[in-house]
């Protein structure tokens, strides 16, 4: 084969793509479009105005990364609820393991993966902030 | 034996097992709900059943099935298997899904065998139960929506705690476990229910939603409480003691425990805590380093005989032995004692004398193997619970004959065919002596008693105590005197049981001698199911009479070491987890000798109104938190292992010693084993026993007996005076000593001091329940709750110590009986 075909070549698909859709994402002015089964930052479900959580500690016991902290304490009603719920998402392997646990459907993971921050303490996601995410 | 197949398996029996318990001896699991080998068996849940061939395959449970000779049984066959899951779809056909919010969930033996049955769905609909969930209750919780109605709750309330506080009520699907009327518990809080309930029933409420069950860590360890020496199982997470686990296992007593034990365990992370040393400066504590502490204390041992020492029975073995050690080598002090210097002397100068041991010549599994008990004092069931259990069982189980000697009747006196002599209060001694004469007199005494040295002198010495004076004196008719004496006399195993502590003054070297004479008579000792068992008040009080920490060789004792705190005899003193204010005799006296003594130490766990005099006060561990051995009232030596780490500025008492004999110029030991090697050696029955040989179960320190008979001296009975009752101090069943103040359990149910008055005298005074009365003796007054019982014979009163809130100690000055006015 004469030496100069493959550049040739080579040059005719960059050409080619001069004039095709471009695959990259102009990110961030450009949004990815994220599946519905994707698993980013966790929020916690609510129900009549409070989290459906329950404190049941089978989400910390079943995470791999032990990055969920729960403490469960006993509300007015003499109902059990999480006084704590924090998620350190600096271990979290976005596993999913903590939705599928749950026996209340309390926790899901949302599309948010935009999780970059400055500061090492604010990867501790309370459960205020996981609970805004509606 | 019986010979039988199981599963195909050829297995043997005992004659007297059921299916389940054969099947269990030969490693077959059967499943069980309703069953629990500490009770007698049930049959409510069909759990367990199985197919016996010769029964025609008909299903039958194997809990309460005897076995007989060439039974074949099949334990899972698919028709069994069948039985079984609908056994459970029943029962979770009106059981909430509570799962993720019960405390049991991970523990339950019905989410246990749901899963190990794979019963995901049911074929059956029906409601919800919907009974009221009693939250009130500060320690046991019941939502009896989760009731499986095994009964288990009710039969070891009623078999082994005698209690009886919950049973059936209701009839048919309305059937649910509850208190007389359906009214709130109010029992012993022994927690025996919570232990064997098999679902989430019934619940510590104390623990509610503390933790899961399968995040704790569970260190076993013995209970720091008294003397009967429970094993405990402690549930830690994040390094603190959030509940006690029960495991039917453990110990002599199955995982058996009382409130104490079960509730009381709070002190341990409680927030009161000491956390750092503090050191008295312009007449205020302050917080101080470790070497800037001991140094100041170092600098005032070296005072020689000024310096004297008080422990509480709550060290442990190698502790005590190295305190001795440091006083007595380093120091060059013979001051030291423990238990106010009295509480031991039924020990130390009692069976010291009669048996040649400074040790009970009897054991607490002989309790249930004995034939007749005489108990001293129905108290024995409050200071000591667990041994109450034994008593309960022996008496309702075995059939053994129980008879009481007390001041007041009590929780034993209810048992089935108990027998109680109510004499007048401090009369003891007395009977004991008048049931010897008598003994004596009607040649009951087996032939072995004539060689017994003083055997001769006995007989002369007893003349004073005929039954008919005796009566007389003691209140008591004089053929319920001859009867008990007949009674005992012809057991074949007697065994004599009494407390003995810091509020038992009356209970001294002379009842253990008039107690152990009787033994002595009847050739009651040194067999299985005899003896006299001295019940001690502490963990580790026979530990510490074993160390030898008490006054010997001219060596002041804990009375006399406050006494010369007062007059300037001794100007340093160290007192290691006592609180003497609240727990010693004349508490004017005890103030007026902490402040005069010159120098004050205190090591403690709490600031306690003793640390608050104290000029250095130092941090230290509690049970929880250091390793070491503990010898039960019976002598059996038990080592227990750090359950968390201690906090960062708290030592043992044992690195506290440590240092101070560093910082005298003395040789250290390296660790409690080693120390306890050195202590094995030179014990008494010890002999052989490491922290090693210990790790597992404990041993019994043999106890070896040179039996001698001693008259011991009656007390004059104190003469009754119009409008005074004769007030006799004792423990509480929710306490012992002043630890369990800081144990919130018990706190929760018996929050401060009391006086029980009986009804006529209450009457008289125009007292009703929980009237604030004042109580005056010569020493003092204070004010107490009223408490109006039926137990309390007329002119007779009672309160409990423990209480820093209500010292009784205010108004009691150390003799067995008080003469005080109760007055609205
Ligand atoms: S996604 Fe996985 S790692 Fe992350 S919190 Fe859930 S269980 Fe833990
Ligand atoms: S599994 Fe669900 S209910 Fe349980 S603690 Fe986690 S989020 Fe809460
Ligand atoms: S706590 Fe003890 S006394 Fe009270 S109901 Fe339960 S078993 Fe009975
Ligand atoms: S409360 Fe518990 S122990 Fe009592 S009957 Fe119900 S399930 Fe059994
Ligand atoms: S206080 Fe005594 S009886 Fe109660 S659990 Fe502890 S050792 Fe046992
Ligand atoms: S365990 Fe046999 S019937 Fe319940």
């Amino acid at each position: 084969m004469n030496p100069i075909t493959p550049i040739i070549n080579g040059m005719a698909i960059t050409f080619k793509h001069m004039f095709l859709k471009p695959v990259t994402l102009q990110y961030p002015t450009e949004r990815p479009k994220v599946a519905a089964r994707f698993r980013g930052l966790h929020a916690l479900n609510v129900s009549h105005d409070k989290a459906k959580c329950v404190a049941c500690y089978l989400c910390p016991t079943v995470c791999p990364a032990k990055c969920i902290t729960v403490e469960a304490g006993e509300d007015a009603n003499h109902d059990k609820f999480a006084t704590v719920y924090e998620i350190d998402m600096l271990r979290c392997i976005f596993c999913g393991y903590c939705v599928e646990a749950c026996p209340v459907d309390a926790v899901r993971m949302t599309g948010e993966f935009e999780l970059a921050n400055y500061d090492r303490k604010d990867f501790i996601y309370s459960k205020e902030r996981l609970l805004e995410k509606k | 034996m019986v010979n039988l197949t199981i599963d195909d398996k050829q297995v043997t029996a005992p004659k007297t097992a059921t299916i389940y318990d054969a099947a269990k001896l030969n490693g077959i699991k059967i499943p069980i709900l309703c069953h629990d080998k500490k009770l007698k068996p049930f049959g409510a849940c069909r759990m367990c059943l199985v197919e016996v061939e010769q029964m025609k395959g008909r299903q039958i449970p194997a809990c309460t099935t005897p076995v007989t000779e060439g039974m074949i049984i099949r334990t899972s066959t698919p028709d069994i298997v069948k039985a079984r899951k609908m056994v459970l779809e029943l029962l979770l056909l009106n059981h909430p899904l509570d799962c993720p919010v019960c405390d049991k969930s991970g523990d339950c033996d019905l989410q246990n065998l749901t899963y190990e049955y794979k019963v995901n769905s049911n074929r059956f609909k029906d409601e919800k139960f919907n009974h009221e969930i009693d939250y009130n209750n500060p320690l046991i919780e019941r939502d009896m929506n989760r009731c499986v109605l095994c009964g288990k709750c009710a039969r070891i309330c009623d078999e082994i705690v005698s209690f009886g506080a919950l049973t059936f009520i209701d009839r048919g699907i309305e059937t649910k476990i509850g208190c007389e009327f359906d009214d709130a518990l109010n029992c012993e809080f022994c927690g025996s229910c919570i232990s064997v309930c098999p679902v989430g029933s019934l619940l510590a409420r104390p623990f509610k939603h503390k933790a899961r069950f399968w995040a704790l860590t569970k260190h076993t360890s013995v209970c720091g409480y008294c003397g009967t020496g429970c094993n405990l199982t402690l549930g830690v997470k994040d390094n603190k003691v959030l509940t006690t686990i029960y495991d039917e296992n453990q110990g002599f007593h199955k995982g058996q425990l009382c409130v104490r034990g079960r509730f009381g365990y709070q002190f341990i992370n409680s927030t009161k805590r000491l956390t750092t040393p503090l050191v008295k400066k312009n007449n205020r504590l302050v917080e101080a380093s470790w070497d800037e502490a001991l140094e100041i204390v170092a600098a005032r041992l070296k005072g020689g005989s000024d310096v004297a020492a008080l422990a509480t029975a709550r060290l442990t073995n190698e502790e005590l032995a190295l305190f001795k050690k440091l006083l007595l080598e380093d120091v060059g002090t013979k001051n030291f004692d423990h238990a106010a210097g009295y509480a031991h002397a039924a020990l130390t100068e009692g069976f010291a004398r009669s048996f040649g041991t400074s040790a009970s010549s009897a054991t607490i599994p002989d309790i249930q193997k004995s034939d007749f008990l005489l108990v001293i004092k129905t108290d024995a069931y409050e200071t000591h619970p667990v041994v109450g259990f034994e008593i309960n069982m022996a008496v309702k189980n075995n059939g053994v004959k129980l008879s009481i000697l007390s001041d007041k009747k009590g929780k034993l006196s209810k048992l089935p065919d108990a027998v109680t002599l109510v004499h007048r209060p401090g009369s003891e001694v007395a009977v004991l002596n008048a049931i010897a004469k008598i003994i004596l007199d009607e040649k009951l005494a087996d032939g072995s008693a004539e060689a017994i040295p003083g055997f001769a002198e006995l007989g002369q010495a007893l003349a004073a105590f005929d039954a008919d004076t005796v009566a007389t004196q003691s209140g008591l008719a004089a053929a319920d005197i001859k009867k008990l004496a007949a009674g005992y006399a012809a057991a074949d195993k007697g065994l004599i049981l009494f407390p003995v502590g810091q509020a038992y003054a009356g209970h001294t070297a002379d009842l253990a001698s008039a107690a152990a004479n009787l033994a002595l008579l009847t050739g009651n000792y040194g067999k299985e199911g005899c003896g006299v068992l001295c019940l001690s008040e502490k963990n580790n009080s026979q530990g510490a009479v074993d160390m030898g920490f008490y006054a010997q060789d001219g060596g002041l004792n804990g009375l006399q070491i406050l006494e010369a705190c007062t007059n300037g005899g001794v100007k340093t003193l160290f007192i290691a987890g006592e609180n003497p204010l609240t727990s010693y005799p004349d508490r004017n006296k005890v103030k007026a000798a902490l402040e005069a003594v010159e120098f004050l130490v205190v090591s403690e766990l709490f600031l306690t109104e003793t640390a608050a005099m104290a000029d250095v006060v130092l941090p230290v561990c509690s049970f929880a938190e250091k390793e070491g051995t503990f010898t039960s009232t019976d002598r059996r030596v038990q080592f227990f292992k750090p359950a968390i780490r201690k906090g960062a500025q708290i030592r043992t008492d044992f690195e506290v010693f440590s240092g101070l004999v560093k910082c005298l110029g003395g040789q250290a030991p390296a660790s409690p084993a080693a120390l306890f090697g050195e202590i094995a050696a030179v014990t008494p029955g010890y002999q052989g026993l490491s922290h090693v040989s210990l790790r597992k179960d404990g041993a019994f320190a043999a106890v070896s007996m040179t039996p001698a008979f001693v008259v011991p001296k009656a007390v004059a009975p104190v003469a009754a005076e119009q409008g005074k009752l004769a007030l006799v101090i004792g423990s509480a069943l929710y306490h012992s000593g002043t630890l369990s103040q800081y144990g919130e359990g018990p706190m929760h149910v018996c929050q401060e001091g009391y006086i029980e008055v009986s009804r006529s005298d209450a009457a008289a005074g125009k007292i009703t329940e929980n009237d604030l009365v004042t109580v005056s003796s010569a020493s003092g007054s204070i004010q107490l709750k009223a408490k109006v019982s039926l137990r309390i014979p007329a002119g007779v009163a009672f309160a409990p110590y423990h209480f820093s809130n209500t010292p009784v100690t205010a108004i009691w000055a150390g003799q067995p009986v008080t003469m005080v006015t109760v007055s609205k």
